[in-house]
């Protein structure tokens, strides 16, 4: 327990140091190389400067970010496929290779490691905590195999009894013959498991489990009772009533819910700025007709609409993330940045660049935008918040990412069907949902501390 | 006229146009897509004949599980699917001007009275959650201004982030753990809007039995806008405070109390109206996410499970009812801020 506890504690460190030393660094220094000028102008280092000096919210970012760095790497730390396994000189990383998989999901997916390979009887995917086991308690063999030779004998009996009282039927002849043909299979399971055995003994067998080794997607119908299944030490926060386990829904849900918002208000900004920008810019007719298509566009119940959309077809991660941009993300960004350059367009700079011959593109695009950008970074977090519990809903209603997917609000509706009895399926992923938001609220904070100081003067 | 009342009769006149929009767009989705009463009536004569096929022992498919095409026709007709998506969409259209909402597919009765049925349930819970709310909030974000920076001020700072970071559904369901009976405590029913045998209570049971199911959803209701609120109260308090007509109050020797409670409240609550547009969304039509949880037959619950009965009319019955008070909503809270604001001009 106590390792165990310390190994995660070195896992967050290795990610804070790989998301706060590393990256930045590699970042400038590459920045470097292609001659940018990496250093931030001094009111950047101001503004950045007054956002550490709001604590909570600094740690807040430190450890969300790092959090979800290290996120980008869960299938090498919660997975219940091995990192490294090495059997009778076989090396396979399947672990590696299944997070490389998804990186490069164009190429073609790797065969699986079959049992048969690893000194398992079957033909199916390794059971490699059955492996791990096996190293540790090298009885299991001779359990295996008892329970095989029993199976034999069981066999055995059959027949005889069989031949005792005479086969008449065809049927029962065929019965016969089928049932002989299963001794040969058991017994050459049993060769290969005293093979395994021996191969063990030797020490050819060597296997390294992710920190924790369950899958979210894994049914563990094997524990014993039905599920869900309450936390227990082996499953920290249970399992679900597939039997999946919820620690490792919670984790992956985390990537999901923090990659959708993400690629949601980073594609809800793009369309929002250009529009705002082409309102406020140009003005006049396009302002009013883009303003009044805006309006009504505003007014769609969006959530119902998606909803609709999504009763229909299943949704993919990205055709829901299109679907929120399209319909709801880029409305409220638009309104300031139209805000915003309205009011910069007047001001004497941009004559300048007017003056000089600049296009409309490079006035909106380099001359005002880099001014205008402080409501859209102050509004980021909460816009994050935001559509973290859009999905959140959506996934709870039903009409969220596809089955299969691990999400908070699939965890959520589930538990409300097991509300009285099984607690965990609800508080868990409402303490992740109410923690991860309450953090990203602390930057929010301390972004528009940051970069909108607000000063009371007050007198009393 | 002035630039206002031009400004509020553009705004008005916006609203057909902006409605016809959105129904328009929402009625050619529901049309384009597959899932319709054609296909729902098939399944239930096909259903049917499956029925009847199996007691008579020998059926021959193919033949058998075909529609006449003149019950087809008449479907097609009745549901006007035999007319293009902008002719369908016209007579729909024409309907609900003379308030024929059409009848749901799973009730069996017109939308009107179906929805109509569920409003008193979803204004009830939105009244009470805005009136809470209120009462909440407005104490809660004075107080919080007039110890600015205090230690009781960054303490309810986190209360309200925490209250910002959950969903207003999720705080139901943690509640409904909590004290739901089961697991921890056993205080209040899980969900409903009464109980079964309310009919049967006497009088103070019935109110007891209406408050005891009233008080989850209702906090769910308040969760949705409690910080958002209260940092609103406090920040214009705060903004007010440093104004030059506290100030002069000051000045002339006023107490802080009369300063504070008279002067500078009155000109803060001011922000906390424009709200009011969207609550009026909330209060009708309720939040289909709390009912849902909840499980209260509101407004929005009728929402949500047309959406998956595909009970088309209603759909959009209750799509008309959203928009219709959405748009009206912005309106009337825009009117009222320039009512009791005077700095207030729209329109320039």
């Amino acid at each position: 327990m106590i390792l165990k506890l310390i190994y995660a504690a070195f896992l967050f460190g290795a990610g804070y140091l790989f998301t706060h030393k590393v990256l930045p660094r590699s970042f400038a220094a590459a920045g470097r190389r292609l001659g940018l000028d990496m250093k931030p102008a001094p009111h950047w280092q101001k503004r950045f400067k007054r956002f550490r000096m709001f604590k909570r919210g600094y740690y807040s970012f430190l450890f969300i970010t790092t959090l979800f760095v290290m996120s980008l790497f869960l299938e090498l730390m919660i997975n219940n496929k091995p990192l490294f396994i090495r059997y009778d000189g076989r090396v396979v990383f399947p672990a590696i290779a299944e997070w490389t998989g998804k990186a490069l999901f164009f190429l073609p997916p790797r065969p699986m490691d079959r049992k048969s390979d690893f000194g398992q009887p079957g033909d199916d995917e390794v059971d490699y905590r059955l492996f791990a086991a096996a190293r540790k308690d090298p009885s299991l063999f001779d359990r295996h195999v008892a329970a095989r030779e029993a199976e034999i004998a069981g066999i055995g009996d059959q027949l005889a009894a069989a031949k005792k009282r005479g086969l008449f039927t065809v049927e029962e002849r065929q019965d016969y013959r089928d049932l002989e043909e299963f001794i040969p299979e058991i017994e050459a399971e049993i060769d290969l498991l005293r093979e395994a055995k021996g191969i063990f003994a030797a020490g050819g067998a060597f296997i390294l489990m992710p920190a924790y080794p369950y899958s979210p997607r894994e049914n563990l119908l094997d524990m014993p009772g039905q599920p869900p299944h309450r936390p227990s030490f082996e499953h920290l926060i249970g399992t679900d009533d597939s039997g999946a386990d919820v620690f490792a829904q919670l984790a992956y849900g985390f990537r999901t819910s923090m990659s959708f918002a993400l690629i949601v208000s980073l594609s809800g900004y793009f369309i929002g700025i250009i529009i705002g920008a082409i309102m406020g810019y140009f003005g006049g007719w396009t302002d009013i007709l883009l303003q009044r298509f805006t309006e009504i566009w505003a007014s769609i119940p969006f959530l119902f609409m998606i909803i609709i959309v999504a009763s229909i077809t299943q949704p993919t991660f990205l055709l829901l993330a299109g679907l929120l941009v399209l319909l709801h993300g880029w409305i409220g960004i638009s309104y300031y940045i139209r805000g915003e350059f309205y009011r910069e367009k007047a001001k004497d700079y941009v004559q300048a660049a007017v003056a000089m011959g600049a296009s409309d593109w490079s006035v909106m695009m380099k001359h005002i935008l880099p001014n205008s950008l402080v409501p859209l970074v102050t509004f980021s977090p909460f816009n994050i918040v935001a559509t973290i519990g859009t999905l959140v809903s959506l996934d709870f209603l039903g009409f969220g990412l596809p089955i299969g997917s691990p999400s908070w609000g699939t965890l959520l509706d589930q538990g409300m069907k097991y509300l009285k009895y099984y607690p965990h399926l609800i508080v868990a992923p409402s303490l992740a949902l109410a923690v991860t938001l309450f953090l990203i609220v602390q930057i929010g904070e301390a972004v528009r501390e940051g970069f909108d100081p607000k000063v009371f003067s007050r007198l009393r | 006229m002035s630039a206002m009342t031009t400004y509020f009769i553009r705004r008005l006149l916006l609203i057909p146009l902006t409605f016809i929009a959105i129904t328009f767009l929402v009625y050619s989705v529901l049309r384009v897509v597959p899932g319709g009463p054609i296909e729902q009536a098939q399944l239930q004569i096909k259903m049917a004949m499956m029925g009847e096929g199996g007691a008579s022992g020998m059926m021959n498919e193919a033949a058998e599980l075909q529609i006449p095409a003149a019950a087809m026709e008449e479907l097609k007709k009745y549901y006007r699917l035999d007319k293009s998506i902008p002719v369908g969409y016209a007579h729909w259209l024409w309907g609900i001007v003379r308030l024929d909402f059409g009848r749901s597919y799973v009730y069996g009765q017109p939308v009107l009275e179906v929805i109509i049925s569920k409003l008193h349930i979803s204004l009830y819970f939105g009244l009470i959650g805005y009136f809470a709310s209120w009462l909440v909030c407005v104490p809660l974000g004075v107080s919080k201004a007039v110890r600015h920076k205090s230690g009781y001020d960054t303490a309810t700072s986190i209360l309200v982030f925490i209250g910002y970071s959950i969903p207003g559904f999720v705080a139901c369901l943690i509640l409904m753990v909590l004290l739901g009976g089961g697991s921890y405590f056993d205080l209040f029913p899980l969900g409903g809007f009464r109980s079964e045998n309310w009919a049967e209570l006497p009088f103070w049971g019935k109110i007891f039995d209406q408050l005891h199911h009233t008080a989850i959803p209702v906090f769910g209701y308040l969760m949705g806008g409690f910080a958002t609120m209260t940092m609103l109260m406090k920040n214009s308090l705060l903004d007010n405070l440093g104004a030059d007509y506290v100030r002069t109050a000051f000045a002339k020797g006023l107490s802080e109390k009369r300063v504070l409670f008279v002067h500078a409240m009155r000109n803060s609550l001011i922000p906390l109206t424009v709200g009011i547009g969207n609550a009026l969304g909330l209060l009708f039509a309720g939040s289909f996410l709390i009912e849902k949880t909840c499980n209260i037959p509101g407004m929005g619950l009728l929402g949500y499970t047309s959406i998956i009965q595909r009970d088309y009319p209603v759909i959009l019955g209750t799509m008309v009812f959203l928009v219709l008070i959405r748009l009206t909503g912005n309106i009337f809270s825009d009117a009222i801020w320039a009512i009791i604001d005077p700095r207030i001009r729209f329109g320039k």
